[in-house]
């Protein structure tokens, strides 16, 4: 089972409620805000989504790392708008039978969020200006 | 037939704008309205490389558009 939300403000955690009986391995990742973006200073991304698609294909994504991967269940929250340095922009929690299955899911569900998914940063720099991020995994 | 562009991104930093409505002849392909998007751009584009999605899916070959498609030109993606 997926769960994947892309939401307009800061990230409430998955709240862990010790019931996974199964599971002998959660893993959690969050993506924060660096302060330097391409050697200068920002105060914070704002981050721009294509409004359905972007949900669209986070989700498809979470479904094919649960296809490929024997992991039982995946959570997203992904932030969009002003995002400030050292917020967390980025939210997944992986729970799997033992550890390295969970490690080889989320390395792969990340890198193919920053291939596939249309979301976009824009920096904000100390002047204010904003001007689209150069950062690209591509 | 109109056909409703959605910029983001470089995109929108090139054309100025997060969203454009043309009119064209029937027939028109997605490689032809990438072709008019870059001409526009003014040299902004030049080097950028852009995926299409139509009607929020990505198209990967060349398609004729139809009366109300929409299109975006998708800069390479940052999320996370």
């Amino acid at each position: 089972m997926v769960t994947v939300k892309i939401v307009n403000g800061p990230i409430s955690f998955y709240l862990n409620d010790d019931s996974g009986k199964q599971d002998g391995a959660e893993l959690i990742f969050n993506g924060r805000v660096r302060a330097t973006e391409q050697g200068k200073n920002i105060t914070a991304l704002e981050y721009e989504q294509y409004e359905g698609m972007a949900e669209a294909e986070l989700t498809q994504l979470a479904k094919a790392t649960c296809e490929k991967f024997p992991i039982h269940d995946l959570y997203c929250k992904h932030r969009i708008g002003r995002v400030d340095v050292g917020e967390t922009s980025l939210h997944v929690v992986i729970w799997s039978k033992h550890r390295k299955e969970g490690l080889d899911a989320m390395t792969w569900f990340v890198t193919e969020l920053k291939k596939r998914v249309p979301i976009w940063k824009w920096a904000i720099l100390e002047d204010g200006r904003k001007i689209p991020s150069e950062c690209s995994h591509e | 037939m109109k056909i409703k562009i959605k910029c983001f991104s470089q995109v929108k930093y090139a054309l100025g704008t997060d969203e454009l409505t043309l009119e064209f002849e029937m027939g028109k392909t997605t490689s032809q309205l990438e072709q008019l998007i870059r001409e526009k751009a003014d040299g902004k584009l030049d080097g950028v490389s852009l995926r299409i999605a139509v009607n929020q899916k990505y198209s990967p070959d060349e398609i004729e558009l139809k009366d109300g498609d929409e299109v975006a030109f998708i800069p390479p993606v940052q999320g996370g």
